[in-house]
């Protein structure tokens, strides 16, 4: 028991003593200890807060970690107190949401030269607001198809493995239908498994909004409908009105909803490691998967990119770093922000967790990003990626048209949940 | 002479008598020791209160609560003007509503069994127990695989008779019945408690004279124990339906408040409006309608169950 009691308190400390066990170079100044909130397992990493540690001997860390459902709460309540983190590590789409609230502080004038140019466009654009940068973004994700080889062998499916031979929709369907094994609506080999993302049941705005998304034109006549489908809010984030439940939305919503009913090839609700576990043929998931995969290859496995209608589309984002407006440090905290996400420190940060970075400059350093199946998710990115629709209602916007894209998924009408939902994001843009 | 001139001749109250030093030094005793809870009663219980009333009169999001800004009634007209508010009572009601119409009677029912000297009352008595101590998070997650669906236990018995499998809680017509029914089986030992408490403190001589009287064991249980337990049955009443109103977990754990909102219990809707809709001041608004519904409930519950009998 003692052991036990010890390890605890040693591990417990751990987090905070390890960083400044790393100091090396001498203090001649004012201490400083900057407070991070983040999730279990998130960057910024021990070994590039060490690094950067170097430079900066007279800075500690106090690290606190909360599960990543329980992160926007913790954030609402701490980030407006007096005495908040210094540091965030947040979900990323919520940027504007936080830069309007006054909670994170501009780091715009703290950004190096040539940020702008390497970059992602789709990252700067999740994180400005008002002409002003609050987050400099470190890793990007994306979602594709998974597929298990064995299974799509058996079943005479071959899955594109390049975006320019990417399936449609009723394609991939029709692959979901050769594949699956049993009875439909309770299969024991799903066609389309269930993501691993919250409950495990569909409707989340990151994974299922490209359906009707996909099914626009961002090039069409901005007053059309068409047009709307695809940015699926106004694209100065001001209106949702009229973007959420057009024609072509209630189109690809009605294809969807068969999915989960009438076609029956995908579940309602979540089953753990079904993909991993050889009970899904196909399965919908970020470069994590294909990471996990790659270290243990539990399966044959394959990557397709994702299916779409009439545009392809995937959306973009992950978690990324701010410094908050109330901070006592802003200065270090936000040079310790941008030092995160920026060069060698940046490499450092993104290899330890296996996603893709956000600068252009690093991807020649991820070997396994060059060549398929891996390289399915760059393409995309560079190609196809869009993020979330930004606006500083982001999280209303998430939380209302994920509860409709799940009762549709549930079997609901397409164009009331739509028609709901348009209300409802137009009720809290109204604050 | 005037009323008040009546008033000033009218023998005066005899006054109180002074106090002595040992009286004044218990007083001081007795706030002492009770400062302690008073202070966290104020702190933690009326403070929030009152500010929750004010911020209901408020818009504000806690992202940014010094942007919070006065805006009369409308957050209450909002209650009327949008479909939430109703939407989400009448769920809760109806879940207080089934939930108490299973407990009340079960509850009873397994409580007249464990007071009587038939078998296996230790067993029953554990397992109508267990699901009341056991974490809402473990009973969410083995109901939920429980009702699954595609590949639910429950789905898988009503396959073996050859019926057709139930959406469950993906369904707006079975997901409200079906946390109701979770949670009155969470529930239903502490009824049964209160009700065995109940039956153990009713006098065993009245039983006896009716029997001996040649009452049927039927007729001594409608006509003497049940309106004897007319005061523990509204005790059981009043908390379940108090603890329905209040019911968060299923709808968080569960269901999400879906589908199509029928499952989003009022409790959880403030959460709701409060944490991911940043409506703060409406969530305030919801809390204290609530809380007037739960005390109107209660206090009209007390009044129509009154006790009649004392014993």
């Amino acid at each position: 028991m003692k052991h036990v009691l010890f390890a605890a308190l040693a591990g417990g400390t751990a987090l905070t003593a390890l960083p400044a066990l790393a100091q090396q170079s001498e203090c001649t100044a004012e201490p400083v200890t900057l407070r991070i909130l983040r999730t279990p397992g998130n960057y910024p990493y021990p070994a590039a807060i060490e690094a950067w540690q170097q430079e900066h001997p007279c800075v500690s860390f106090e690290i606190n970690e909360v599960p990543f459902a329980q992160l926007g709460d913790t954030i609402a309540v701490q980030a407006a107190s007096d005495d908040p983190p210094d540091i965030l590590v947040y979900d990323g789409p919520n940027t504007q949401s936080y830069a309007k609230a006054g909670i994170l502080l501009p780091v715009t004038d703290y950004l190096p030269e040539g940020w702008d140019d390497d970059i992602l466009p789709a990252t700067k654009a999740e994180h400005s607001y008002e002409g002003e940068v609050y987050s400099p973004g470190i890793e990007q994700t994306t979602v594709a198809m998974y597929y298990n080889k064995a299974l799509t062998d058996a079943a005479g499916v071959t899955p594109p493995q390049t975006l320019d031979e990417a399936w449609t929709w009723p394609e991939a369907l029709e692959a979901f239908k050769a594949c699956q094994q049993g009875e439909a609506g309770a299969p024991s080999v799903w066609g389309l498994g269930p993501t691993r993302f919250g409950n495990g049941q569909p409707g989340l705005v990151y994974q299922d909004l490209i359906y009707q998304r996909s099914n626009g034109d961002p090039e069409a006549d901005p007053e059309s409908t068409a047009y709307k489908t695809f940015w699926a809010m106004a694209p100065d984030g001001s209106t949702v009105e009229g973007y959420l439940d057009t024609p072509e939305a209630i189109e690809a919503l009605t294809f969807y909803r068969a999915l989960f009913n009438e076609e029956g090839v995908a579940p309602k609700v979540g089953i753990p490691n079904a993909f991993f576990d050889g009970k899904a043929c196909f399965y919908i998931d970020t470069p994590a998967a294909g990471s996990a995969l790659l270290k243990d290859p539990v399966i044959e496995w394959g990557i397709t990119p994702m299916p779409y209608f009439k545009s392809p589309v995937v959306h973009t984002g992950s978690t990324t770093i701010g410094v908050t407006a109330r901070s006592n440090n802003p200065e270090i905290a936000a040079q310790f922000a941008v030092d995160m996400s920026w060069g060698e420190l940046a490499y450092m940060n993104v290899s330890q967790r296996g996603n893709l970075p956000t600068l252009k400059s690093l991807f020649d350093r991820f070997p396994i990003y060059q060549d398929y199946p891996m390289k399915v998710f760059v393409d995309q990115l560079e190609e196809w990626g869009q993020p979330r629709p930004p606006s500083p209602y982001f999280a209303q916007y998430d939380r209302v048209v994920t509860d409709a894209l799940r009762s549709v998924a549930f079997g609901g009408d397409p164009e009331e949940a739509m028609q709901n939902a348009e209300r409802e994001v137009a009720r809290a843009m109204r604050r | 002479m005037t009323a008040i001139d009546r008033q000033m001749d009218a023998p005066r109250a005899a006054p109180r008598p002074a106090r002595n030093a040992r009286q004044r030094k218990d007083t001081r005793t007795a706030f002492a020791f009770l400062a302690p809870f008073l202070i966290l009663l104020l702190v933690f219980q009326y403070v929030p209160l009152a500010m929750m009333a004010k911020n209901a009169f408020m818009d504000y999001s806690l992202l940014n609560p010094d942007a919070a800004k006065f805006v009369g009634m409308l957050n209450f007209e909002d209650m009327f003007y949008f479909d939430d508010a109703r939407e989400s009572l009448a769920a809760t009601f109806l879940f207080a509503l089934i939930v108490v119409l299973i407990v009340i009677p079960l509850g009873f029912v397994l409580a007249l069994f464990l007071n009587s000297t038939l078998p296996a009352r230790a067993l029953v008595r554990t397992i109508i127990m267990l699901p009341v101590v056991t974490s809402a998070v473990v009973v969410a997650t083995m109901w939920n695989f429980l009702l699954d669906p595609s590949n639910g236990l429950i789905n898988g018995v009503i396959a073996l008779f050859g019926l057709p499998r139930q959406p469950f809680l993906t369904s707006p017509n079975q997901a409200l019945i079906m946390i109701s029914v979770m949670t009155a089986w969470q529930q239903v030992g502490f009824a049964t408690i209160l009700f065995l408490g109940g039956l153990q403190g009713v006098p065993k001589e009245l039983s006896e004279a009716a029997r001996i009287d040649g009452a049927t064991r039927w007729q001594v249980l409608w006509n003497i124990t049940v309106p004897l337990l007319s005061r523990t049955t509204l005790f059981v009443v009043v908390i379940m339906t108090v603890f329905s109103l209040q019911a968060f977990a299923p709808a968080f754990l569960m269901t999400d408040g879906g589908p199509n909102s029928s499952t989003n219990l009022i409790v959880y809707h403030i959460y709701k409006m409060a944490f991911v809709m940043q409506n703060a001041g409406y969530a305030s608004a919801l809390s204290l309608v609530l809380l007037l519904i739960v005390l109107g409930i209660s206090l009209l519950q007390m009044w129509l169950l009154r006790a009649k009998w004392n014993y």
